[in-house]
């Protein structure tokens, strides 16, 4: 009797075992196909982020070579845009210098008895790659790890603020653009207290979304947006663009507020990134209050 | 029959002008061409289904490599691959594919050619647009995107297949 028991059981595992192996037969192309899609969109969704930052983008050492050759070919073509665009930087800060002033009061002059320390470098860098007609747009620069620059610096050209860096290789560095839905930094409106968080939810590459800004606050057409520099990674007051469209939004006590960026995103080609010298600080201190709640 | 090493650098050639032409241009309303599903349209008849799927994947990474897209690509183009063996039974000319030399226009004429690969490119386009996106509050640029990239998209095949691959003379 022991014996015939087991012989049953051998055969019901046996029988079994044929089963699975005749499932993945007939299945093994749709199982394939799903492993290699669970590999990529697991880095698309980032569900997983190992392959999301090693593997799937430009900061590699070979694309990012090809990529600065290819700009070595096509930066000709926008060379007079680049060129004027630095000159008008230049042209804004000449303006700036002690030597572009005269005194039109002898008898009282200003003296500044305030010190100073400096609290942010900039790294300059050029755009080799980069995309606007995506949802989520993100471009490659030319400097990376070697030239001091790490992941969450902040990026500005000359007419304002372009991204924060994502991803960084020795000689590259891919920034997340200020086109990315949840780019999610906080931007003042100019002459009012009002911040908000800024997204990019109308696949306009000239317009962004400033949400959350409450619409008891009375803010005006044309007045200038400027980063807030909450979380470090830009200076207080860099420009982001103007109020363009003001509407409320429909069931909630808030406006709906587009801006219209001063860095037109089609045509950056020069960037800075910025480097917090007290970054450092400012992030352990905040991490420091999150572990006392 | 077409050696390995040609479909070696096909792989490359496609890649490259992918990563650093075509993904490049910038021709407004969110057109966006891609052309290499062309590559996996074109790899040999008898290849198996899952070599297909693992030689797209690799195909889809290297695009991933240029764009930043973080795997879109690798997934749009395992989609086409899955459904290329379907199409083809689907579109099957009367005596089979055996006496042809490769998947091309040249070979089996515009018809085959242009409905394969307009489906092909159907299917790769909307899933690609459905993931970027991944609303569907979002499907008119969905549907915009689909049409006028595939529109772009199947003209690039058809000028790749009258400059490259016309028909061979039978001598």
């Amino acid at each position: 009797m022991i014996i015939a028991s087991a012989s049953v059981e051998q055969n019901i595992v046996s029988v079994f075992m044929r089963n699975l192996i005749a499932f993945f037969q007939r299945f093994r192309v749709f199982l394939v196909f799903l492993v290699l899609q669970l590999i990529a969109l697991g880095s698309f969704f980032s569900w997983m982020s190992y392959p999301r930052t090693k593997f799937f983008n430009t900061s590699s050492a070979v694309t990012g070579t090809m990529l600065s050759w290819k700009h070595e070919v096509t930066k000709y073509l926008t060379l007079d845009e680049a060129n004027e665009q630095l000159q008008n930087e230049i042209v804004a800060l000449r303006e700036e210098l002690p030597e572009s002033f005269i005194s039109i009061d002898a008898k009282t002059t200003l003296i500044n008895d305030t010190l100073y320390r400096q609290a942010f470098r900039y790294i300059p860098a050029t755009v080799i790659n980069s995309s606007h007609q995506h949802k989520n747009n993100y471009f490659t620069i030319d400097a990376g790890r070697l030239k001091g620059i790490t992941p969450k610096m902040g990026v500005v050209s000359s007419e304002g603020v372009v991204g924060i860096v994502y991803d960084v290789s020795d000689h590259y560095a891919v920034v997340k653009s200020i086109l990315t839905e949840n780019i999610n930094f906080s931007a003042y409106v100019e002459g009012s207290t009002a911040f908000g968080i800024l997204k990019y939810l109308d696949n306009d590459p000239r317009r962004i979304s400033l949400t959350g800004i409450s619409n008891d606050i009375a803010i005006k057409r044309g007045s200038i947006v400027k980063t807030r520099g909450s979380s470090g990674y830009f200076p207080k007051g860099l420009t982001i663009g103007k109020v363009d469209v003001l509407e409320p939004v429909e069931g909630k006590p808030l406006w709906d507020i587009k801006i219209r960026l001063s860095q037109d995103m089609r045509k950056v080609h020069h960037v800075f990134v910025v480097e917090n010298i007290l970054g450092e600080e400012l992030e352990r201190l905040q991490g420091k209050v999150k572990e006392l709640n | 029959m077409i050696g390995v090493p040609i479909h070696i650098i096909r792989f490359i050639l496609f890649a490259l002008a992918q990563g650093l032409v075509f993904g490049q241009l910038d021709f407004g309303f969110g057109i966006h061409p891609m052309i290499y599903p062309l590559f996996i349209l074109m790899l040999p008849f008898d290849l198996g289904a899952i070599p297909l799927m693992i030689i797209s994947f690799f195909m889809g990474v290297s695009v991933d490599f240029f764009m930043n897209t973080f795997g879109l690509h690798a997934s749009a183009s395992v989609v086409i691959a899955y459904f290329r063996p379907e199409l083809f039974k689907l579109f099957s000319p009367r005596d089979g594919y055996e006496s042809f030399r490769q998947p091309s226009a040249g070979d089996l004429g515009y018809n085959w050619f242009l409905s394969v690969a307009g489906l092909m490119v159907l299917i790769h386009h909307l899933w690609f647009f459905f993931l970027e996106y991944f609303k569907l509050s979002d499907w008119f640029y969905i549907l915009q995107k689909t049409v006028l990239s595939g529109l772009l998209t199947l003209l690039i095949f058809v000028l790749i297949q009258i400059i490259f691959f016309k028909k061979q003379k039978v001598l």
